[in-house]
Protein backbone atom coordinates (compact mmCIF):
# COMPACT_ATOMS: atom_id res chain seq x y z
CA UNK A 1 0.00 0.00 0.00
CA UNK A 2 2.88 2.43 1.07
CA UNK A 3 4.60 1.62 -2.63
CA UNK A 4 1.10 2.11 -4.30
CA UNK A 5 1.23 5.39 -2.31
CA UNK A 6 4.79 6.48 -3.31
CA UNK A 7 4.30 5.39 -6.75
CA UNK A 8 1.09 7.77 -7.14
CA UNK A 9 2.92 10.77 -5.43
CA UNK A 10 6.02 10.31 -7.40
CA UNK A 11 3.67 10.18 -10.88
CA UNK A 12 1.90 13.41 -9.80
CA UNK A 13 5.22 15.42 -8.61
CA UNK A 14 5.88 14.31 -12.52
CA UNK A 15 3.46 16.14 -13.78
CA UNK A 16 4.07 19.22 -12.26
CA UNK A 17 7.80 18.82 -13.08
CA UNK A 18 8.94 17.85 -9.82
CA UNK A 19 11.62 14.46 -10.51
CA UNK A 20 11.23 12.43 -6.96
CA UNK A 21 11.67 9.18 -9.02
CA UNK A 22 14.36 8.40 -6.59
CA UNK A 23 11.69 7.18 -3.98
CA UNK A 24 11.34 4.49 -6.31
CA UNK A 25 14.62 3.17 -5.95
CA UNK A 26 15.57 1.60 -2.52
CA UNK A 27 19.13 1.73 -2.33
CA UNK A 28 18.80 5.59 -2.23
CA UNK A 29 15.93 5.69 -0.07
CA UNK A 30 17.07 3.86 2.27
CA UNK A 31 20.26 6.09 3.44
CA UNK A 32 17.90 8.86 2.94
CA UNK A 33 15.74 7.89 5.55
CA UNK A 34 18.73 7.07 7.74
CA UNK A 35 19.68 10.92 7.18
CA UNK A 36 16.49 12.10 8.50
CA UNK A 37 16.98 9.30 11.25
CA UNK A 38 20.59 10.71 12.19
CA UNK A 39 19.30 14.12 11.93
CA UNK A 40 17.09 13.48 15.23
CA UNK A 41 19.16 11.49 16.97
CA UNK A 42 22.00 14.56 16.63
CA UNK A 43 19.30 16.83 18.11
CA UNK A 44 18.04 14.53 20.67
CA UNK A 45 21.33 14.03 21.74
CA UNK A 46 22.68 17.54 21.78
CA UNK A 47 19.58 19.18 22.92
CA UNK A 48 20.44 17.59 26.84
CA UNK A 49 23.73 18.71 26.21
CA UNK A 50 23.16 22.39 25.69
CA UNK A 51 20.88 22.47 28.57
CA UNK A 52 23.37 20.50 31.35
CA UNK A 53 26.11 22.89 29.97
CA UNK A 54 24.00 25.65 30.08
CA UNK A 55 22.94 25.43 33.34
CA UNK A 56 26.48 24.50 34.70
CA UNK A 57 27.75 27.45 32.61
CA UNK A 58 25.01 29.92 34.08
CA UNK A 59 26.11 29.16 37.65
CA UNK A 60 29.59 29.77 37.18
CA UNK A 61 28.64 33.26 35.79
CA UNK A 62 26.58 34.05 38.47
CA UNK A 63 28.78 32.72 41.43
CA UNK A 64 30.66 35.65 42.24
CA UNK A 65 33.97 33.95 42.30
CA UNK A 66 36.03 35.66 39.12
CA UNK A 67 38.35 32.26 39.14
CA UNK A 68 35.39 30.32 37.97
CA UNK A 69 33.43 33.38 36.29
CA UNK A 70 36.22 34.64 34.37
CA UNK A 71 37.07 31.41 32.74
CA UNK A 72 33.24 30.49 31.48
CA UNK A 73 32.90 34.32 30.45
CA UNK A 74 35.60 34.33 28.41
CA UNK A 75 34.20 30.68 26.89
CA UNK A 76 31.44 32.27 26.42
CA UNK A 77 32.51 35.26 24.41
CA UNK A 78 35.26 33.07 22.28
CA UNK A 79 32.36 30.64 21.13
CA UNK A 80 29.60 33.49 20.35
CA UNK A 81 32.00 35.13 18.09
CA UNK A 82 33.11 32.74 16.21
CA UNK A 83 31.44 30.84 12.88
CA UNK A 84 30.40 27.33 14.24
CA UNK A 85 31.35 25.21 11.13
CA UNK A 86 35.04 26.55 12.47
CA UNK A 87 35.26 25.41 15.85
CA UNK A 88 33.81 22.33 14.14
CA UNK A 89 37.24 22.00 11.89
CA UNK A 90 39.44 22.84 15.02
CA UNK A 91 37.66 20.00 16.69
CA UNK A 92 37.71 18.02 14.37
CA UNK A 93 40.78 18.82 12.31
CA UNK A 94 43.37 19.78 15.10
CA UNK A 95 41.56 18.43 18.37
CA UNK A 96 40.30 15.14 16.99
CA UNK A 97 44.23 15.00 14.85
CA UNK A 98 45.62 15.56 18.59
CA UNK A 99 43.94 13.16 20.31
CA UNK A 100 44.60 10.25 17.64
CA UNK A 101 48.33 10.64 17.77
CA UNK A 102 47.72 10.46 21.82
CA UNK A 103 45.85 7.21 21.52
CA UNK A 104 48.35 6.09 19.25
CA UNK A 105 46.55 5.96 15.56
CA UNK A 106 43.21 7.00 14.56
CA UNK A 107 41.96 3.54 14.91
CA UNK A 108 42.11 3.51 18.76
CA UNK A 109 40.06 6.97 18.63
CA UNK A 110 36.43 6.15 19.94
CA UNK A 111 35.67 9.86 19.09
CA UNK A 112 33.82 9.74 15.75
CA UNK A 113 32.77 12.90 13.63
CA UNK A 114 29.11 12.31 14.91
CA UNK A 115 30.50 12.88 18.42
CA UNK A 116 32.16 15.79 17.24
CA UNK A 117 29.33 17.57 15.85
CA UNK A 118 27.08 16.54 18.66
CA UNK A 119 29.65 18.16 21.13
CA UNK A 120 30.39 21.03 19.19
CA UNK A 121 26.81 22.40 18.78
CA UNK A 122 25.61 21.55 21.94
CA UNK A 123 28.61 22.87 23.66
CA UNK A 124 28.00 26.38 21.14
CA UNK A 125 24.47 26.65 21.71
CA UNK A 126 25.10 25.89 25.45
CA UNK A 127 26.30 29.39 25.85
CA UNK A 128 23.76 31.31 24.63
CA UNK A 129 21.91 29.57 27.20
CA UNK A 130 23.92 30.58 30.09
CA UNK A 131 23.47 33.63 28.73
CA UNK A 132 19.87 33.93 28.69
CA UNK A 133 19.94 31.85 32.06
CA UNK A 134 22.19 34.35 33.71
CA UNK A 135 19.59 37.61 33.11
CA UNK A 136 17.39 35.76 34.20
CA UNK A 137 19.07 34.47 37.27
CA UNK A 138 19.85 38.48 37.86
CA UNK A 139 16.46 39.29 37.65
CA UNK A 140 15.28 37.12 40.62
CA UNK A 141 14.89 40.18 43.23
CA UNK A 142 17.46 40.60 45.63
CA UNK A 143 15.59 40.20 48.32
CA UNK A 144 14.17 36.97 47.69
CA UNK A 145 17.88 35.98 47.59
CA UNK A 146 18.74 37.14 51.08
CA UNK A 147 15.61 35.70 52.47
CA UNK A 148 16.48 32.25 51.50
CA UNK A 149 20.06 32.85 52.62
CA UNK A 150 18.82 33.69 55.98
CA UNK A 151 16.63 30.86 56.17
CA UNK A 152 19.74 28.98 55.93
CA UNK A 153 20.14 28.02 52.55
CA UNK A 154 23.55 27.43 50.82
CA UNK A 155 24.85 29.28 48.13
CA UNK A 156 23.92 26.06 46.16
CA UNK A 157 20.42 25.43 47.34
CA UNK A 158 19.59 29.07 46.72
CA UNK A 159 20.71 28.26 43.17
CA UNK A 160 18.76 25.18 43.21
CA UNK A 161 15.62 25.76 45.01
CA UNK A 162 15.16 30.02 44.44
CA UNK A 163 17.21 31.92 41.31
CA UNK A 164 17.58 28.57 38.72
CA UNK A 165 13.32 27.76 38.89
CA UNK A 166 12.47 31.28 38.55
CA UNK A 167 15.42 31.94 35.83
CA UNK A 168 14.11 29.09 33.27
CA UNK A 169 10.90 30.40 33.25
CA UNK A 170 11.79 33.91 32.71
CA UNK A 171 14.58 32.54 29.62
CA UNK A 172 12.21 29.92 28.26
CA UNK A 173 11.35 31.99 25.39
CA UNK A 174 15.47 32.43 24.61
CA UNK A 175 16.28 28.57 25.18
CA UNK A 176 13.57 28.01 22.96
CA UNK A 177 14.58 30.23 20.29
CA UNK A 178 18.51 28.82 20.74
CA UNK A 179 17.24 25.13 20.33
CA UNK A 180 15.80 25.64 17.10
CA UNK A 181 19.35 27.52 15.93
CA UNK A 182 21.08 23.76 17.38
CA UNK A 183 18.01 22.00 15.13
CA UNK A 184 19.69 24.34 12.49
CA UNK A 185 22.96 24.10 13.02
CA UNK A 186 22.96 20.35 12.82
CA UNK A 187 23.22 20.60 9.42
CA UNK A 188 27.03 21.79 9.22
CA UNK A 189 27.90 17.77 10.37
CA UNK A 190 27.64 17.31 6.34
CA UNK A 191 31.15 19.24 6.27
CA UNK A 192 32.98 16.13 8.08
CA UNK A 193 30.83 13.84 6.57
CA UNK A 194 28.46 12.79 9.01
CA UNK A 195 25.37 10.75 7.11
CA UNK A 196 22.70 13.32 8.42
CA UNK A 197 19.58 14.77 6.52
CA UNK A 198 21.67 17.56 4.03
CA UNK A 199 24.40 14.78 3.58
CA UNK A 200 22.42 12.02 2.38
CA UNK A 201 20.57 14.61 0.01
CA UNK A 202 23.54 15.68 -1.16
CA UNK A 203 24.56 12.01 -2.48
CA UNK A 204 21.15 11.55 -3.88
CA UNK A 205 21.04 15.48 -5.79
CA UNK A 206 24.54 14.56 -7.43
CA UNK A 207 23.72 11.43 -9.20
CA UNK A 208 19.99 12.86 -9.89
CA UNK A 209 20.55 16.88 -10.46
CA UNK A 210 17.03 17.44 -8.36
CA UNK A 211 18.26 19.86 -5.75
CA UNK A 212 14.83 21.73 -5.52
CA UNK A 213 13.14 18.97 -5.31
CA UNK A 214 15.17 17.72 -2.46
CA UNK A 215 15.50 21.40 -0.91
CA UNK A 216 11.78 21.62 -0.40
CA UNK A 217 11.96 18.01 1.60
CA UNK A 218 14.60 19.32 3.46
CA UNK A 219 12.62 22.77 4.27
CA UNK A 220 9.57 20.38 5.74
CA UNK A 221 11.46 18.39 7.43
CA UNK A 222 13.30 21.15 9.45
CA UNK A 223 9.84 23.18 9.47
CA UNK A 224 8.67 20.30 10.79
CA UNK A 225 11.04 19.62 13.69
CA UNK A 226 10.77 23.14 15.00
CA UNK A 227 7.12 23.90 14.95
CA UNK A 228 7.00 20.58 17.48
CA UNK A 229 10.01 21.97 19.13
CA UNK A 230 8.09 25.44 19.42
CA UNK A 231 4.66 23.84 20.80
CA UNK A 232 7.12 22.09 23.44
CA UNK A 233 8.18 25.00 24.36
CA UNK A 234 5.26 26.73 24.89
CA UNK A 235 3.48 23.47 26.56
CA UNK A 236 6.30 24.05 29.09
CA UNK A 237 6.26 27.66 29.28
CA UNK A 238 2.66 27.41 30.02
CA UNK A 239 3.00 24.57 32.58
CA UNK A 240 5.87 26.02 34.20
CA UNK A 241 3.99 29.56 34.57
CA UNK A 242 3.81 31.11 38.23
CA UNK A 243 0.87 33.14 38.54
CA UNK A 244 1.64 36.58 39.53
CA UNK A 245 5.76 36.55 39.01
CA UNK A 246 7.43 38.01 35.12
CA UNK A 247 4.91 39.12 33.03
CA UNK B 1 21.85 58.17 38.76
CA UNK B 2 21.01 54.70 37.70
CA UNK B 3 21.85 55.63 34.27
CA UNK B 4 25.54 56.21 35.31
CA UNK B 5 25.49 53.57 37.25
CA UNK B 6 24.63 51.13 34.27
CA UNK B 7 27.33 50.82 32.10
CA UNK B 8 30.03 50.84 35.01
CA UNK B 9 28.50 46.95 35.83
CA UNK B 10 28.15 46.20 32.76
CA UNK B 11 32.03 46.34 31.83
CA UNK B 12 32.30 44.78 35.54
CA UNK B 13 30.56 41.96 34.00
CA UNK B 14 33.45 40.78 31.37
CA UNK B 15 36.29 41.87 34.13
CA UNK B 16 38.01 38.89 34.90
CA UNK B 17 37.46 37.32 31.31
CA UNK B 18 39.39 40.03 30.04
CA UNK B 19 42.31 38.34 31.49
CA UNK B 20 41.72 35.00 30.41
CA UNK B 21 41.02 36.08 26.74
CA UNK B 22 44.44 38.06 27.02
CA UNK B 23 46.08 34.71 28.42
CA UNK B 24 44.37 33.02 25.39
CA UNK B 25 45.84 35.20 23.09
CA UNK B 26 49.15 35.68 24.53
CA UNK B 27 49.36 31.98 24.65
CA UNK B 28 49.02 31.72 20.96
CA UNK B 29 51.44 34.11 19.90
CA UNK B 30 54.43 33.54 22.29
CA UNK B 31 53.81 29.94 20.97
CA UNK B 32 54.40 30.78 17.58
CA UNK B 33 56.86 33.58 18.12
CA UNK B 34 58.87 30.55 19.78
CA UNK B 35 58.47 28.44 16.90
CA UNK B 36 60.67 30.33 14.12
CA UNK B 37 59.53 27.99 11.45
CA UNK B 38 55.69 27.82 12.11
CA UNK B 39 56.09 31.91 12.31
CA UNK B 40 57.39 31.95 9.14
CA UNK B 41 54.71 29.39 7.28
CA UNK B 42 52.31 31.53 8.93
CA UNK B 43 53.42 34.69 7.69
CA UNK B 44 53.53 33.36 4.41
CA UNK B 45 50.33 32.12 4.50
CA UNK B 46 48.93 35.41 5.91
CA UNK B 47 48.21 37.28 2.63
CA UNK B 48 46.13 34.24 0.91
CA UNK B 49 44.08 33.98 4.20
CA UNK B 50 44.04 37.89 4.35
CA UNK B 51 41.99 37.43 0.56
CA UNK B 52 40.03 34.77 1.81
CA UNK B 53 38.51 37.13 4.90
CA UNK B 54 38.29 40.08 2.47
CA UNK B 55 35.42 37.55 0.69
CA UNK B 56 33.81 36.79 3.70
CA UNK B 57 33.17 40.44 4.85
CA UNK B 58 32.02 41.49 1.18
CA UNK B 59 29.32 38.52 1.10
CA UNK B 60 28.47 39.53 4.82
CA UNK B 61 28.21 43.30 3.66
CA UNK B 62 26.45 42.44 0.43
CA UNK B 63 24.08 40.09 2.05
CA UNK B 64 23.26 42.14 4.56
CA UNK B 65 22.38 45.01 2.24
CA UNK B 66 20.15 42.84 0.32
CA UNK B 67 18.48 41.24 3.49
CA UNK B 68 17.77 44.74 4.70
CA UNK B 69 15.99 45.88 1.12
CA UNK B 70 14.00 43.09 1.12
CA UNK B 71 13.38 42.68 5.12
CA UNK B 72 12.06 46.34 4.95
CA UNK B 73 9.67 45.36 2.60
CA UNK B 74 8.52 41.83 3.87
CA UNK B 75 8.28 43.62 7.62
CA UNK B 76 6.07 46.62 6.00
CA UNK B 77 3.91 43.79 4.06
CA UNK B 78 3.60 42.15 7.43
CA UNK B 79 1.84 44.54 9.22
CA UNK B 80 -0.57 45.37 6.14
CA UNK B 81 -4.83 45.87 7.02
CA UNK B 82 -4.96 43.26 3.73
CA UNK B 83 -4.81 39.89 4.08
CA UNK B 84 -3.71 39.19 0.71
CA UNK B 85 -0.36 41.24 1.20
CA UNK B 86 0.09 40.07 4.77
CA UNK B 87 -0.63 36.50 4.52
CA UNK B 88 3.18 35.62 1.39
CA UNK B 89 5.33 38.33 4.03
CA UNK B 90 4.30 36.17 6.85
CA UNK B 91 4.46 32.67 5.22
CA UNK B 92 8.16 33.72 3.75
CA UNK B 93 9.62 34.92 6.95
CA UNK B 94 8.22 31.41 8.58
CA UNK B 95 10.00 29.35 6.30
CA UNK B 96 13.39 30.80 5.88
CA UNK B 97 14.20 31.82 9.68
CA UNK B 98 13.00 27.82 10.01
CA UNK B 99 15.67 26.72 7.75
CA UNK B 100 19.38 26.14 7.74
CA UNK B 101 21.60 28.75 6.26
CA UNK B 102 23.85 25.78 4.99
CA UNK B 103 20.80 24.75 3.32
CA UNK B 104 19.81 27.73 2.12
CA UNK B 105 23.36 28.35 0.77
CA UNK B 106 23.06 24.92 -0.78
CA UNK B 107 19.95 25.95 -2.90
CA UNK B 108 21.13 28.87 -4.25
CA UNK B 109 24.60 27.57 -5.59
CA UNK B 110 22.99 24.21 -7.25
CA UNK B 111 20.07 25.63 -8.73
CA UNK B 112 21.04 29.13 -9.85
CA UNK B 113 22.41 28.48 -13.30
CA UNK B 114 26.08 29.39 -13.90
CA UNK B 115 25.65 32.56 -16.23
CA UNK B 116 23.22 34.47 -16.84
CA UNK B 117 21.84 36.08 -20.59
CA UNK B 118 21.33 40.10 -19.64
CA UNK B 119 20.53 41.66 -23.33
CA UNK B 120 22.37 38.90 -25.29
CA UNK B 121 25.29 38.85 -23.42
CA UNK B 122 26.38 36.29 -21.03
CA UNK B 123 27.37 37.38 -17.46
CA UNK B 124 29.10 34.92 -15.43
CA UNK B 125 27.33 34.18 -12.10
CA UNK B 126 29.88 33.20 -9.70
CA UNK B 127 29.54 30.92 -6.47
CA UNK B 128 30.24 33.44 -3.96
CA UNK B 129 27.33 35.33 -5.47
CA UNK B 130 25.05 33.39 -5.14
CA UNK B 131 26.11 32.79 -1.82
CA UNK B 132 25.08 36.20 -1.20
CA UNK B 133 21.58 35.18 -2.48
CA UNK B 134 21.70 32.03 -0.42
CA UNK B 135 22.23 34.15 3.08
CA UNK B 136 20.61 37.54 1.90
CA UNK B 137 17.45 35.36 2.16
CA UNK B 138 17.46 34.31 5.90
CA UNK B 139 18.87 38.22 6.46
CA UNK B 140 15.22 39.08 5.03
CA UNK B 141 13.31 37.18 6.86
CA UNK B 142 15.04 38.17 10.10
CA UNK B 143 15.22 41.91 9.22
CA UNK B 144 11.33 41.73 8.49
CA UNK B 145 10.87 40.40 12.03
CA UNK B 146 13.17 43.35 13.42
CA UNK B 147 10.72 45.94 11.52
CA UNK B 148 7.86 44.44 12.73
CA UNK B 149 8.57 44.36 16.23
CA UNK B 150 10.19 47.74 16.01
CA UNK B 151 7.09 48.96 14.16
CA UNK B 152 4.57 47.67 16.80
CA UNK B 153 6.29 49.03 20.12
CA UNK B 154 5.36 52.33 18.99
CA UNK B 155 2.36 52.91 20.52
CA UNK B 156 -0.35 53.98 18.29
CA UNK B 157 -1.68 56.59 20.18
CA UNK B 158 1.47 58.24 19.29
CA UNK B 159 0.28 59.10 16.04
CA UNK B 160 -2.88 61.19 16.86
CA UNK B 161 -1.14 62.54 19.77
CA UNK B 162 1.52 64.13 17.11
CA UNK B 163 -1.21 65.08 14.87
CA UNK B 164 -2.73 66.60 17.89
CA UNK B 165 -0.01 69.11 18.14
CA UNK B 166 -0.40 70.22 14.50
CA UNK B 167 2.23 67.34 12.35
CA UNK B 168 1.18 66.06 9.61
CA UNK B 169 1.46 62.41 8.85
CA UNK B 170 5.10 62.70 6.92
CA UNK B 171 6.24 64.99 9.79
CA UNK B 172 5.22 62.41 12.13
CA UNK B 173 6.93 59.51 10.91
CA UNK B 174 10.11 60.99 10.23
CA UNK B 175 10.35 63.08 13.31
CA UNK B 176 8.10 60.66 16.07
CA UNK B 177 8.13 57.52 14.75
CA UNK B 178 11.52 56.61 13.16
CA UNK B 179 13.14 57.98 15.61
CA UNK B 180 12.39 55.42 17.84
CA UNK B 181 12.04 52.34 15.43
CA UNK B 182 15.50 52.97 14.82
CA UNK B 183 16.27 52.86 18.37
CA UNK B 184 14.97 49.44 18.90
CA UNK B 185 16.35 47.94 15.37
CA UNK B 186 19.56 48.91 15.70
CA UNK B 187 20.95 46.50 18.44
CA UNK B 188 19.49 43.40 16.76
CA UNK B 189 20.19 44.14 13.66
CA UNK B 190 24.28 44.24 14.49
CA UNK B 191 23.44 40.83 15.86
CA UNK B 192 22.05 39.73 12.82
CA UNK B 193 25.15 41.13 11.07
CA UNK B 194 27.76 39.67 13.26
CA UNK B 195 26.06 36.33 12.84
CA UNK B 196 25.54 36.91 8.88
CA UNK B 197 28.99 37.22 9.00
CA UNK B 198 30.02 34.00 10.98
CA UNK B 199 27.85 32.10 8.56
CA UNK B 200 29.56 33.41 5.61
CA UNK B 201 32.26 30.55 6.49
CA UNK B 202 29.00 27.67 5.31
CA UNK B 203 30.44 29.08 1.85
CA UNK B 204 33.45 27.23 1.84
CA UNK B 205 31.31 24.01 1.81
CA UNK B 206 30.19 25.45 -1.95
CA UNK B 207 33.96 26.05 -2.90
CA UNK B 208 33.61 29.63 -2.48
CA UNK B 209 37.31 31.01 -2.08
CA UNK B 210 36.80 32.41 1.65
CA UNK B 211 38.85 32.36 4.97
CA UNK B 212 38.26 28.95 5.65
CA UNK B 213 38.46 27.43 2.64
CA UNK B 214 42.09 29.24 1.84
CA UNK B 215 42.97 27.83 5.82
CA UNK B 216 42.06 24.41 4.25
CA UNK B 217 43.94 25.27 1.18
CA UNK B 218 46.89 25.90 3.20
CA UNK B 219 46.54 23.12 5.44
CA UNK B 220 46.89 20.57 2.97
CA UNK B 221 49.72 22.30 1.65
CA UNK B 222 52.09 22.62 4.09
CA UNK B 223 50.81 19.46 5.92
CA UNK B 224 51.93 20.02 8.81
CA UNK B 225 49.61 19.02 12.56
CA UNK B 226 51.72 22.02 14.53
CA UNK B 227 50.59 24.85 11.43
CA UNK B 228 47.08 23.14 10.94
CA UNK B 229 46.68 23.99 14.45
CA UNK B 230 47.54 27.51 14.13
CA UNK B 231 45.63 27.97 10.69
CA UNK B 232 42.54 26.97 12.15
CA UNK B 233 43.42 29.12 15.55
CA UNK B 234 44.15 32.17 13.14
CA UNK B 235 40.60 31.70 11.39
CA UNK B 236 38.97 31.58 14.84
CA UNK B 237 41.21 34.46 16.23
CA UNK B 238 39.98 36.63 12.58
CA UNK B 239 36.65 36.04 13.45
CA UNK B 240 36.29 37.26 16.57
CA UNK B 241 38.53 39.67 16.41
CA UNK B 242 35.69 40.85 13.77
CA UNK B 243 32.64 40.11 15.65
CA UNK B 244 33.71 40.76 19.00
CA UNK B 245 33.41 44.40 18.97
CA UNK B 246 30.69 44.56 17.19
CA UNK B 247 29.05 42.58 19.59
CA UNK B 248 29.78 45.08 22.25
CA UNK B 249 28.79 47.65 20.71
CA UNK B 250 25.34 46.11 20.47
CA UNK B 251 25.56 45.75 24.08
CA UNK B 252 26.35 49.08 24.72
CA UNK B 253 23.84 50.41 22.55
CA UNK B 254 21.24 48.08 24.03
CA UNK B 255 21.54 49.39 27.63
CA UNK B 256 21.74 52.81 26.04
CA UNK B 257 18.28 52.60 24.58
CA UNK B 258 16.95 50.72 27.41
CA UNK B 259 13.32 51.76 28.39
CA UNK B 260 13.84 52.91 31.50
Amino acid sequence: MIDQAVRTFVALAGEVGLHYDFLLSPSEVRPWIAGMGTTLLLVLLAIPLSLAAGVAFAAALTSGRPWLAGPVRAYVELTRNTPTLVQLMFAFFALNMLLSKALGGAANNPFTPFFWVVAVTGLHIAAFHAEALRGGIEAVPAAMVETAHAIGFSSFEVLRYVTLPLALRTAMPAIVNNLVNLVKLTTIGSAIAVGEVTYASIMIWTQRDNVLELMIVILLFFGFINTVLSQIGRYVERRLAVPGYGV
Amino acid sequence: MSTAALPARGRAALGPAWAWLALVAAGFLLWTVLDARLARDLLDWLPYLASGFAMNILISVLAMSAGTLAGVTLGAMELSASRLVRAPAVAYVQVFRNAPHLVLIFATTYIFPFEIVVAGNYLPFPDWLKAVFGLAIPASAYVAEIVRGAIQSVPTTQWDAAKGVGMSRGQTLRWIILPQCLRRALPPWMNLYASITMSTALASLVGVHELLHAATDASTAVRRDDFTIAVYLTVLAAFFLFCFPISRLTRRLERRFAPR
